[in-house]
């Protein structure tokens, strides 16, 4: 009822006003060559009214009667007009002294960026589709100071991992919130591997195309998200798609991109030693067969040696194993747009379909959108639809971490005498002659690559659709009100198989799940601007948001197929039905007012007050503001003359957030479908409830300073903040023996401290021939201040755990988000480590190793461009982060290590005492569960992005029908210009969560090249 | 100006009048539409016999892959069979730990609490209270000191750092648990019937059951308290144990619908074909004539039953044979199915403790024979299993007339009977085997081995306690020595 009551006024307000003084001006805007500029920004000030030029320079409005048009572009200085009688304006707009750009803040609304009080960052569209990402999110890498992107090694249609300004929730959700034209939409991770594997299945982002991102803006603090309520504290990733401009007829844009890709090989195992057990070559089948994941043999030396399938083949190095497995990835994409509008209308129809295939075999993605954007004016009214339709189907999304299914556990595992192809089988796909699992080795839980590859699936499609009306009317020139409904509503079809013959499972299982996801978000906002005869300028608004999301899940599974080979449902000899419900709400009320004097000094209050479905009734409402200033110093005083523009701002800001659903009662539920007829039931929670949760809350402070020199050749753009997270609400791990495996409390306290650097310089710009650098640098020091009640004892909280069982993720207090836990080598007091009497290196005390996520990130873009070529090359770096390399830990293991090398001649392995030829394998054992080996320093830098284009010009272009034409090769992740971890990408973390630096056999990093051609008629 | 700031405040009325009373249905919305805030006690109680009854994982981990083969039952190639070869994995040890709080112990405790708060049924109370022994006895005969009396108490009281408890404590609670309980047997109230996997509800046989768990954790007891054992052992016999195998303690599987219905070690031989029958065990039998070699013993290829022996992997065992699986006998098919039952106490364990207590003057009986009561139970018992198992009594008494009871020899003898008869019991094969050191087994000495060539004493906690209950592990490791496989437990002297 409220709803209804809520809408239908915003619809009344819109459709009860008609009618007031409007009028159109148009004109040319040329640069001071008289060439005529094209993408130059008009605004009327004081509104979100605006137009740009097009391809002939000209422009067109329809704007108030005493309106003022501010004319901008990057690198120019912006004129503001007084329109009065005009209705024909030609502009000359002079090379920047000081710039004026405009960004789209909080809520849609745009503004110039020097109001600003926070720290923006704005990247155009051409950034994702020139050399592209399959998660465009993962396309951010590198590119803005205190963003720090984590790439996630699980393959196509994969998670990705963006932290803004360091992680400030032990439990919650620490990812921004991406707001699409004004609409939030969904992010979750649908689930990722663990311990005990599994696959990555994607999350909200990884879906959005490329190709019809007009700008992504980052508002990375708390007081540029304060509008966006409690999901915003980890800073918002604002997506504006591209619209349709005044132009004659239709315009066309074509693009093509292929790209293909290889692994990058980092690995480095020991290829002297063969196959074998406690030193020796195996001698019979079975002892190949037992011996099969072991490099523990003798020195390959080419003579024939027996191996699994009985066979025998000379005992030396069998080369390029990886090479052999992973094939050549590739990914094409085709884009086409049509476009067109007056000066009442726009609109704009893009259509892509990419279509990737993976580097495991038999593994892709194919992603076809469609979308939508048009836009009327009615008088005062205008209305907008943006719509997006997206289909999106992942085959076999690769398994990771533990070694079931997981091919490429395997692959890495093969002893240097050993073929990876020996394993294909007579059918090719790693079955034998009944098409049930080759097997190679005596662990069944360690499953043939090419069955996993083939045989194995897990594979989804995702039907998206999004998108948002609105309602503006613009009441006077200076008041309007604007309502806005909005949707992201996605089913997720997911059909998981182990099949009919699988070793660890011989009669197989599967499942089908069905995942539902609706939020919706319905607001109303009015506003007004108005600047009075003094220079004061006031601009404010008052708005209501209702937020409401469902999760719901329907699936079937079971285990044991009757007729053999037949992988459906039906064909379950156990089956069972499972279906699951989540909910939440939150509703908003909220407020700002600016005010600005003389376009100098500007100053903003927000308010916002949240209520929570998810928490008790009695504390479900927090109210939170915020204040920012910013301060234009070159427009102020008088500057030395090689100040271009200097301003200055800060400002302070809370957010208040909330947990999940259902964390307030114990509940019960069934387990099952019973035994014997009876019903089977327990404790539904693995988590203690607590009924008297509270309100999460942040706090930030942020101080920034932006400067322009020389002629703008040289930018400085600083910021420093300190983020406090008090009050979270965090699943704090307990001792299993409680019942629960954690408790749900509102114990966490968290600061992040840091800076942002960003540097452009221009040192050369000729009308020929021109060079920008792009640096951006940005540390964060995060620290966990409190975690735990004074009443218990420990300082740490478990996130998560390796496979290997020797290493864990902690937060713990006193350190840095997300540490590595795990056990020491033994030492004396002189720091030797500690042997046994065996000769086998003692394991220590349990405590922190290394710290998960890296404190600082940078990026260095250079663009050059001469005449119509231009060459962009990114690289970027993180340092400070260290990974556990459980790869590493299992080559130990099973002899893969070059450092097991040591020893294997002479028994002398370095430690105590020189160990019999038959106990060296066990000495490296050993080391397997010592987690300090292992812990490497992740830092890198990496050869990020290349891309080399060529505008055709003009003149070419004349007697053909297209009017731009451009082609440019790409390439991504080219080279791992350092890395100090062993045998494995720095970047290999498998999970995209809280739980950051695990790495254990994920998808090997690749290399991508290829072309993109832009084609517009 | 002033008309501006007029209609801006009315329009910003008509937001905030809209948005009033901003949380209404929110308490609603957070309840969970497919959980419920009662439970009948019924439903917790078979939930928690059956979990007890365990899943693979910890059957695998802690009582097939350790248990089994430390006590020579069972034996393996494959070094990630880590229990013969006595190499520490850290998960594979500390998985009945890992999977005993959290999958049933949290909701016995749970259920206990429910029934004691009500007062209403306190024939339910009493059998809860007496599974809640069986379920925690087997934790602390493999690891010693455990979370005990604070033990899955996260929600009732709040604990989330529960204390460990010292062995001794543990025991002299227990027994005073089953002492109290079987005086509650008869106090009425609703029945669990065919929610109770084990008895259907029956009180009789609930009352023997109780006091047979009293003989077993009195005995426990005879070498570090043998007066408190001699008591407990007292009583449990003049409240009546078990008197048949009719009285076994078990839970029947079935193939499904889930995992959760099938036997946990039949899940293991359905997923690992590695294990072998030990030559120790084969050998046993095979010597004295047993008929049972070959109920328990399978030879894929034909020809007499051969075991494995312990302490090889797939390069040594050339050593000491052929290096092909397949010559060596595995478990008997027919006792491993997903669907076989899964048993906790024996009505031959029963006898053969009788005989013991015989022989230590504990009881009035005649050792000979309970001893002879309890073999031919044992012989006879796999029966349970499969009807195609069944040993006649001709068979049963030949070999008790060919292998006659020695009261000199009376406590190795029921040693060893215990051991055979509690093949696939491998928690209880595992305790008793401790106790008495019988039979007297020869350790294996593989290289790299983590309890200087001894069979362990017992397991050794998760790794992840001393990360988020350190104080109180590290007071329990001070009062029972290192957490390591040499380290006894309390009655294991």
């Amino acid at each position: 009822m409220k709803k209804k009551l809520f809408f239908t006024l915003s619809l009344f307000s819109l459709f009860a006003f008609t009618g007031f003084a409007q009028k159109t001006v148009s004109g040319t805007v040329t640069d001071a060559s008289g060439e005529v500029m094209i993408g130059v920004n008009i605004l009327e000030v004081g509104t979100s009214n605006g137009t740009i030029t097009d391809l002939d320079g000209n422009f067109s409005i329809e704007v108030s009667a005493d309106a003022t048009l501010e004319f901008s572009m990057v690198g120019y200085t912006p004129q503001q007009i007084q329109v009065g009688n005009q209705t024909v304006i030609d502009l000359v707009l002079e090379e920047g002294v000081a710039l004026s750009e405009v960004v789209v803040t909080s809520l849609g609304i745009s503004k110039e960026k020097k109001a600003l009080g926070y720290a923006v960052t704005e990247i155009g569209g051409e950034d994702f589709t020139e050399a592209r990402e399959l998660n465009v999110a993962n396309s951010l890498a590198g590119k803005v100071a205190g963003v720090n992107v984590s790439n996630i090694a699980s393959g196509p249609g994969g998670s990705s991992r963006v932290i803004i300004r360091g992680n400030s929730s032990i439990s919650g959700n620490n990812q921004p919130l991406y707001v699409v034209d004004g609409i939030p939409i969904d992010n979750t991770n649908l689930g990722s591997a663990g311990m005990w594997g599994g696959q990555d299945w994607g999350d909200g982002v990884s879906s959005i195309n490329p190709d019809d991102i007009e700008t992504m803006t980052v508002l990375k603090g708390s007081s540029a998200a304060a509008l966006y309520g409690s999901r915003a504290s980890n800073g918002v990733i604002m997506i504006t798609t591209k619209k349709g401009g005044k132009r004659k007829g239709v315009g066309v844009e074509v693009q093509s991109n292929y790209t293909f890709e290889n692994i990058i090989e980092t690995f480095d195992f020991q290829k002297e030693y063969g196959q074998g057990d406690n030193g020796l070559r195996p001698t019979t089948q079975p002892e190949a067969f037992a011996s099969n994941l072991y490099s523990w043999g003798e020195k390959l030396d080419g003579r024939s040696t027996v191996q699994f399938d009985g066979q025998s083949r000379p005992y030396s190095d069998v080369g390029d194993n990886l090479g052999r497995f992973y094939q050549t990835g590739s990914t094409w994409t085709n884009s086409l747009s049509l476009s067109g509008g007056d000066d009442n209308y726009n609109f704009r129809f893009g259509v892509t379909n990419l279509q990737n295939d993976g580097i495991i075999p038999n593994s892709g993605l194919d992603r076809n959108t469609f979308t939508t954007n048009t836009s009327g004016k009615f008088g005062k009214l205008t209305a907008s639809f943006a719509g997006t339709y997206i289909r999106e189907n992942v085959q076999n999304r690769p398994r990771l971490s533990d070694s079931p299914g997981n091919a490429n556990y395997t692959a890495w595992s093969m002893p240097a005498n050993v073929d990876v192809n020996s394993l294909l089988g007579p059918n090719g796909d790693g079955t034998n002659e009944e098409g049930t699992e080759l097997l190679f080795n005596d662990n069944i839980y360690v499953t043939n690559p090419w069955f996993a590859a083939y045989n194995f699936v897990g594979s989804n499609t995702k039907h998206r659709a999004m998108g948002n009306t609105t309602l503006r009317f613009q009441f006077t020139d200076w008041l309007y009100i604007q309502g806005r409904a909005g949707i992201d509503s996605y089913t997720e079809r997911r059909t998981s198989i182990e099949p009919y013959g699988t070793a660890y499972k011989p009669l197989g299982g599967m499942s089908e799940l069905e995942r539902r996801f609706t939020e919706t978000n319905i607001d109303l906002i009015i506003g007004a601007d108005k600047t009075l005869d003094n220079g004061i300028g006031i601009s404010a608004f008052v708005g209501g948001n209702q937020m409401e999301r469902s999760f719901e899940t329907l699936g079937g599974s079971g285990n044991n197929f009757n007729i053999p080979f037949l992988h459906t449902l039906n064909n379950l000899a156990n089956r069972g039905t499972s279906y699951g419900i989540s909910e939440k709400a939150i509703n908003s009320v909220f407020g700002s007012v600016e005010l600005s004097y003389n376009s100098i000094l500007y100053l903003t209050a927000t308010a916002r007050n949240d209520w929570f479905s998810t928490l008790p009734v009695e504390s479900n409402s927090i109210l939170y503001p915020s204040f920012t200033a910013s301060f234009i110093l070159s427009d102020a005083v008088t500057m030395p003359s090689f100040v271009s523009f200097a301003k200055l701002r800060g400002g302070w800001a809370q957010v208040g957030g909330d947990t999940d659903p259902y964390q307030l009662n114990l509940t019960y539920g069934l387990v099952g479908q019973g035994h014997f007829g009876a019903p089977l039931g327990r404790i539904s929670q693995g988590t203690i409830p607590n009924f008297s949760l509270q309100p999460s809350q942040t706090s930030e402070i942020e101080l920034g300073a932006d400067f322009r020199l020389f002629q703008n050749k040289l930018g400085v753009d600083i910021t420093y903040y300190d983020k406090t997270t008090s009050n979270d609400i965090l699943f704090a791990s307990i001792s299993q023996t409680s019942g629960f495996g954690s408790q749900v409390v509102n114990i966490g306290e968290l600061r992040n401290t840091g800076i942002e650097l960003l540097l452009n310089i221009t040192p050369i710009k000729r009308t020929d021939f021109s060079w920008d650098m792009t640096f951006n640098f940005a540390n964060n020091q995060n620290e966990v201040v409190s975690l735990l009640t004074p009443e218990q004892d420990e300082e740490s909280i478990r996130v998560s755990e390796s496979r290997t069982r020797s290493a864990y993720i902690h937060h713990e207090e006193g350190q840095p988000y997300s540490v590595i836990k795990g056990f020491k080598y033994a030492r004396d007091a002189a720091g030797n480590i500690q042997y046994d009497e065996n000769g086998y290196p003692v394991r220590g005390e349990f405590g922190v190793l290394g710290n998960g996520v890296h404190p600082t990130t940078l990026g260095l873009t250079n663009r050059f461009r001469y005449k119509n070529f231009q060459l962009s090359v990114l690289v970027d770096g993180k340092f400070g982060g260290d990974i556990y390399a459980a790869t590493n830990a299992f080559a130990y293991l099973r002899g893969l290590h070059k450092n097991t090398l040591v020893g294997r001649t002479d028994g002398n392995v370095g430690g105590s005492k020189t160990l019999p030829l038959d106990e060296v394998d066990n000495y490296y054992s050993q080391i397997y569960n010592i987690t300090e080996e292992f812990v490497e320093d992740a830092s890198f830098i990496k050869l990020r992005q290349f891309t080399f284009g060529y505008n055709f010009p003009k003149s070419m272009l004349e007697s053909t029908p297209f009017s731009e034409v451009s082609l440019s090769l790409v390439g991504r992740n080219l080279l791992l210009l350092m890395s100090r971890v062993d045998n494995i990408d720095p970047e290999s973390t498998y999970s995209n969560g809280n739980d950051q630096g695990l790495e254990m056999f994920g998808v090997p990093q690749t290399r991508s090249f290829g072309f993109n051609l832009n084609v517009k008629f | 100006m002033k008309s501006f700031l007029n209609k801006f405040y009315l329009l910003g009325l008509i937001v905030t009048l809209s948005m009033v009373s901003c949380d209404e249905g929110f308490e609603e919305l957070n309840l969970n539409p497919t959980q419920a805030n009662d439970l009948d006690p019924k439903f917790q109680f078979s939930y928690v016999q059956l979990q007890t009854s365990g899943e693979r994982y910890e059957n695998w981990r802690a009582a097939l892959i350790y248990s089994s083969t430390m006590i020579q039952h069972l034996s393996a190639l494959a070094t990630y069979w880590s229990g013969d070869k006595y190499l520490f994995n850290s998960g594979y040890s500390s998985s009945l730990f890992d999977r005993a709080y959290s999958n049933y112990i949290k909701d016995i405790q749970d259920l206990v609490n429910t029934l004691e708060t009500s007062g209403e049924n306190p024939e339910m109370l009493a059998m809860a209270r007496i599974w809640r022994v069986v379920a925690f006895h087997r934790v602390t005969d493999i690891y010693g000191d455990i979370p005990y009396s604070e033990a899955g108490k996260g929600y009732i009281d709040g604990i989330t750092s529960p204390k460990y408890d010292a062995q001794e404590d543990i025991y002299k609670d227990m027994v005073a648990e089953l002492e109290a309980a079987v005086g509650q047997l008869s106090g009425g109230g609703r029945s669990f019937g065919s929610a109770d996997f084990v008895y259907g509800g029956n009180t009789d046989q609930w009352r023997k059951f109780a006091n047979s768990m009293l003989l077993r954790l009195g005995m426990r007891m005879s070498e570090a308290d043998p007066a408190a054992a001699e008591a407990a052992v007292r009583k449990a016999i003049s409240g009546g144990v078990m008197t048949s195998n009719a009285d076994i303690a078990m839970i029947q599987h079935s193939t499904g619908p889930e995992g959760i219905n099938q036997n946990g070690i039949g899940q293991v031989f359905l997923a690992d074909d590695n294990q072998r029958m030990s030559k120790t065990f084969i050998d046993w039998m095979a010597n004295h004539n047993d008929p049972r070699v070959d109920v328990l013993g399978y030879m894929a290829v034909g020809g007499p039953q051969v075991g494995l022996p312990n302490g090889y992997d797939a390069q040594t065992i050339s050593n000491f044979g052929s290096d092909d699986l397949n010559t060596y006998s595995r478990v008997n098919p027919k006792l491993v199915t997903v669907d076989a039952p899964m048993i906790f106490q024996t009505y031959a364990e029963v006898e053969l403790l009788l005989a013991e207590a015989a022989l230590r003057g504990w009881h009035s009986g005649d050792a000979a024979t309970h001893y002879n009561n309890g073999v031919k139970a044992a012989i006879q018992q796999w029966e349970v299993y499969d009807a195609s198992l069944a040993v006649s009594d001709a068979d049963a008494n030949a070999y008790l007339a060919a292998n006659p009871f020695n009261a000199a020899e009376g406590m190795r003898m029921i040693g060893e009977q215990y051991w055979a008869a509690t093949f696939l019991n491998e928690y209880e094969a595992y305790a008793n085997w401790r106790r008495t050191g019988y039979p007297a087994l020869t350790p294996t000495d593989y290289p790299g081995n983590q309890s200087n060539s001894q069979i362990p004493k017992r397991l050794r906690y998760p790794d992840s306690e001393y990360g988020i209950n350190g104080d109180n592990i590290q007071a329990a490791i001070s009062r029972q020595g290192p957490d390591e496989f040499t380290t006894s437990v309390w009655w294991d002297k």
